[in-house]
């Protein structure tokens, strides 16, 4: 596909702008209106029916998080309802429900404080009507259990009768919103509680609906052709005699932006597909591959031009002049891929001017916005009908399929579904950067770290959608942070170069983080190392400005038997993040142990202690899978995943050679220590991922004494490793 | 033209015999709870029982399928309460869920077969079957509750 996106006008008219807190409901002229024996729609919150439900519309995308539970926990709380009355949607998209957006680790964070309001509103609005109904002072009412209760006579009325015979008729303006006084963490009677998962049910006997699972009238199926490369490629000619002889074709479509079939049938789809001659004209990036990405990411660090600086304290090159010791390192990540399990797919239909799209979207905004400037259509006409996401993962941010699924729809005049094979979707991929990271330490001459300087090459995934998404420097902080580390170091700076490969990058769970994180806290290690100093200790000799940091990594050590003699090969190691943004932090330390062969260069991780704190808890089982699964997610790109490129591609094509973490590869103990907290809430999806690479790293240093400065950490580079030490 | 006998019900569909049973439980009988996943039997998604034994649908043509009993997750228990799908609620497996059908009949081929599994037994039975949400953990948890080990 080589759509050119007009991307300047997407987001006009949209609540988006840039990436930040958005009051995600829309209030018009205030909350509440009368609405009597039909439903209670206060706002795009919630919906109250006369039969009692309060239906919570989740605007975040279920992915796995257990995201619908745990924001209808937060409204629940507030609105007194009885967890029994509860339920959830996942609407269509709409502007009313203003920026629509799931990722980084943002949800319950988000919205804690808009929910837990929206839910007090709410309710203050049915007492109030109830109050009316009796001709009683609302101040003798009280709501519970999603009743409100007359003090002086002891009489109730349910929500839905409520709804039914009463009309409602308080407003909030947004002022009164802010006013309400919310309750203390201590009066918690929903969040907080071990609620099981709304969700799962439906996961355990195949009634689950994924956008895969789509079906409307009258469609049939589509495949697209692929370019070889990964960007810039084209066809010039396309021959389809063959495919018109495949029993079902229905259509060939050529246009500027995609060569497509449509047939009756998936499969006959895919054979119709494949039997198309096509010319293309692979374009200008035939040529790349992971030695010419990465050589010329050396290049660039080495001469240092085009850096920008992008965080800063002190004065670095004083302290540097004055060090009594200076340290370099560098350290490199390759491409990783999403490998969501579900496969990028749409079902379109476009009938009356309307584009009807079925799918499972993280970035519905993106997507509406998207459509509307490429499809020439006004944003209304755009509807994304929410499905379960098969895995997201920062995948389903982007709208390409979505897109490239309305333009198949609307010239085969015709609904259709489009799936793409695996091959297809990780060829297709937006990858995490491959990076390469220059870190250099000023100590002084008590050991203590003085100055500090990371120099991050990586392809910044903003760019593509557009400068709403990148600072005034064309940076984007979500290709960068983590690198802005909570140390105390007084002299520091983290600078950016900025590449464009040839090969398309996007936002990959735990996104900079990940491969931030490893460097920062790997290079932690090395310092500690010369200064023979303990790499717990410190570490927390530069945490006075982060207790809590220190507090989950003092707990996570602890748990983990830290500094108790361990056999032969067998090391520990730890890392402490401040993930997934500095200014939302979830302070998440973890010990990973690990056996290394040392003939081999064979890693097997033996035990993962995390201890997090992450504010309030609303789902504690929630928080507890979430991390776990965070965790392993991390192990799995520390350990396993490596996209290599060559000819202007990712080499690898499926679950055999792009390798993921399989059950035979999961450590005997993987505990998660949560700390209660009632501080405002952080989210959880992603930075347990963040700690695996560089603790497993540390861990690899302590059981043989060879630092490994590649992820992931492959046998071949820690045998390496070995070897450079010997 | 072929006769499949899916969940104890004998349907047809309109595919050719190379066909992979996937896709005709999927999209032609509409039974989604079987997933797509890799179509190269390498990640277990589209795990359904033949004659009671797990195997990947995607790798399954409908003629190696023909005349034989195929049970998918809908067929697995008439109410969803097979041992299994009980103890996936209580240890609150799935995530995205994508990959759970695949899981489930996978770990109902073992325990047919290994009503008690070790833990060995165990991960040898599931490594076939990825998930990327890697709540390998608690799929481990769930078989040995179902099985009382």
């Amino acid at each position: 596909m080589t759509t050119e996106l007009n991307r300047r006008d997407f987001l006009k008219g949209s609540a988006a702008t840039g990436v930040g807190m958005t009051l995600w409901f829309t209030l018009g002229d205030g909350v509440g209106r009368a609405a009597s024996a039909s439903a209670f729609d206060p706002d795009a919150s919630m919906t109250i029916t006369p039969d009692g439900l309060v239906t919570v519309h989740i605007t975040k995308s279920e992915m796995g998080q257990g995201v619908g539970t745990a924001l209808a926990q937060i409204l629940a709380e507030e609105l007194e309802a009885d967890w029994k009355d509860i339920r959830v949607d996942y609407p269509t998209s709409d502007p009313k429900y203003g920026l629509m957006l799931t990722g980084g680790s943002w949800s319950v964070n988000w919205t804690f404080d808009t929910l837990s309001r929206a839910g007090a509103a709410a309710r203050l609005a049915l007492v109030d009507a109830a109050a009316q109904y009796w001709k009683v002072p609302a101040e003798e009412c009280v709501a519970a259990r999603s009743m409100v209760r007359h003090l002086p006579t002891g009489r109730s009325i349910s929500y839905g009768e409520i709804v039914a015979k009463a009309p409602i008729t308080r407003k909030f303006s947004e002022d009164d919103l802010k006013k309400l006084v919310l309750k203390k963490p201590s009066e918690y009677r929903v969040v907080g509680q071990w609620i099981q998962r709304l969700d799962i049910p439906e996961k355990t006997n195949g009634r689950a609906k994924f956008g895969i699972d789509s079906f409307v009238p009258g469609m049939v199926y589509a495949k697209t052709a692929y370019p070889p490369t990964r960007e810039g490629g084209k066809h010039t000619a396309v021959d389809d005699t063959a495919a018109k002889k495949v029993k079902g074709w229905l259509k060939t479509i050529v246009n500027d932006q995609l060569v497509a079939v449509v047939a009756t049938s998936y499969e006959s789809a895919v054979k119709a597909r494949d039997a198309l001659k096509i010319t293309w004209a692979p374009g200008p990036n035939a040529g790349v591959s992971s030695e010419s990405i990465f050589r010329d990411f050396a290049a660039k660090a080495k001469d240092g031009a085009g850096a920008i600086e992008w965080h800063k304290g002190g004065d670095g090159a004083a302290a540097f002049a004055q060090a009594a010791r200076v340290h370099q390192a560098s350290y490199t990540t390759d491409y990783v891929a999403h490998m969501q399990m579900e496969p990028m797919n749409c079902v379109a239909r476009f009938e009356g001017g309307v584009y009807d799209l079925y799918t499972g979207s993280q970035f519905q905004t993106l997507a509406m916005g998207t459509l509307a400037a490429v499809l020439k259509t006004d944003q209304k006409n755009i509807r994304i009908h929410q499905h379960y996401l098969g895995g997201g993962f920062g995948r389903r941010l982007d709208p390409d399929i979505i897109l490239e699924a309305a333009i198949i729809a609307r010239e085969a005049g015709r609904p259709i579904k489009l799936i793409r094979s695996r091959e297809e979707d990780l060829r297709r991929d937006f990858y995490r950067s491959a990076t390469l990271q220059t870190l250099r330490g000023g100590l002084d001459a008590s050991g203590k770290v003085a100055a500090w300087d990371n120099v991050i090459v990586a392809t910044h995934p903003g760019n593509r959608w557009g400068p709403d998404f990148v600072d005034k420097q064309g940076l984007d902080q979500f290709a960068l942070n983590g690198a802005d580390h909570v140390y105390s170091i007084a002299n520091q700076s983290v600078r950016a170069i900025r590449m464009e490969t040839g090969i398309s990058v996007g936002y990959v769970r735990a996104v900079a983080p990940n491969y931030t994180f490893f460097a920062v806290e790997s290079f932690v290690d090395e310092l500690a190392d010369l200064t023979k100093t303990d790499p717990l200790a410190f570490r927390l000799s530069m945490l006075g400005d982060a207790p809590r940091l220190a507090n989950v990594l003092r707990l996570a050590a602890e748990r983990a038997g830290w500094g108790t003699p361990l056999p032969p090969n067998v090391g520990r190691g730890l890392a402490c993040v401040s993930a997934q943004e500095k200014k939302s932090p979830t302070w998440t330390a973890s010990v990973v142990q690990a056996r290394v062969d040392p003939a081999t260069g064979q890693v097997r991780v033996e035990k993962i202690i995390c201890a997090v704190d992450c504010g309030i808890v609303v789902n504690p089982d929630g928080v507890r899978s979430q991390v776990e699964g965070s965790l392993l997610f991390g192990l799995s790109n520390a350990l396993k995943e490596r996209g290599t490129v060559a000819n202007g591609a990712l080499v690898q094509s499926n679950f055999h050679d792009y390798q993921v973490l399989r059950m035979n590869d999961v450590p005997d103990v993987v505990e998660v220590h949560v700390v209660p907290s009632t501080e405002y809430p952080t989210g959880v999806g992603e930075p347990g991922a963040t700690t695996i690479a560089p603790a497993l790293a540390n861990a690899i240093f302590a059981a043989t004494g060879a630092r490994v400065r590649g992820v992931p950490l492959i046998a071949e580079r820690v045998l390496q490793a070995i070897k450079d030490k010997a | 033209m072929a006769t499949l006998l899916v969940n104890g019900k004998s349907q047809t569909v309109d595919v050719s015999p190379d066909t992979p049973l996937l896709w005709a439980i999927r999209e032609h009988l509409k039974l989604t709870g079987t997933k797509f996943g890799c179509g190269v039997a390498q990640c277990g998604a589209c795990t359904v029982h033949l004659d009671g034994t797990a195997v990947r649908s995607c790798q399954t043509t409908i003629a190696q399928a023909a005349g034989k009993k195929i049970t998918t997750i809908e067929g697995l228990h008439p109410q969803g309460r097979h041992p299994l799908q009980l103890a996936w609620i209580a240890e609150q497996v799935p995530q995205c869920g994508y990959c759970q059908s695949g899981q489930i009949m996978q770990a109902a081929s073992l325990l047919a077969k290994t009503p008690k599994p070790t833990d060995d037994e165990i991960v040898a039975a599931m490594s076939g079957n990825i998930c990327r949400c890697a709540t390998y953990v608690r799929i481990k948890r769930a078989i040995k509750r179902a099985a009382g080990v």
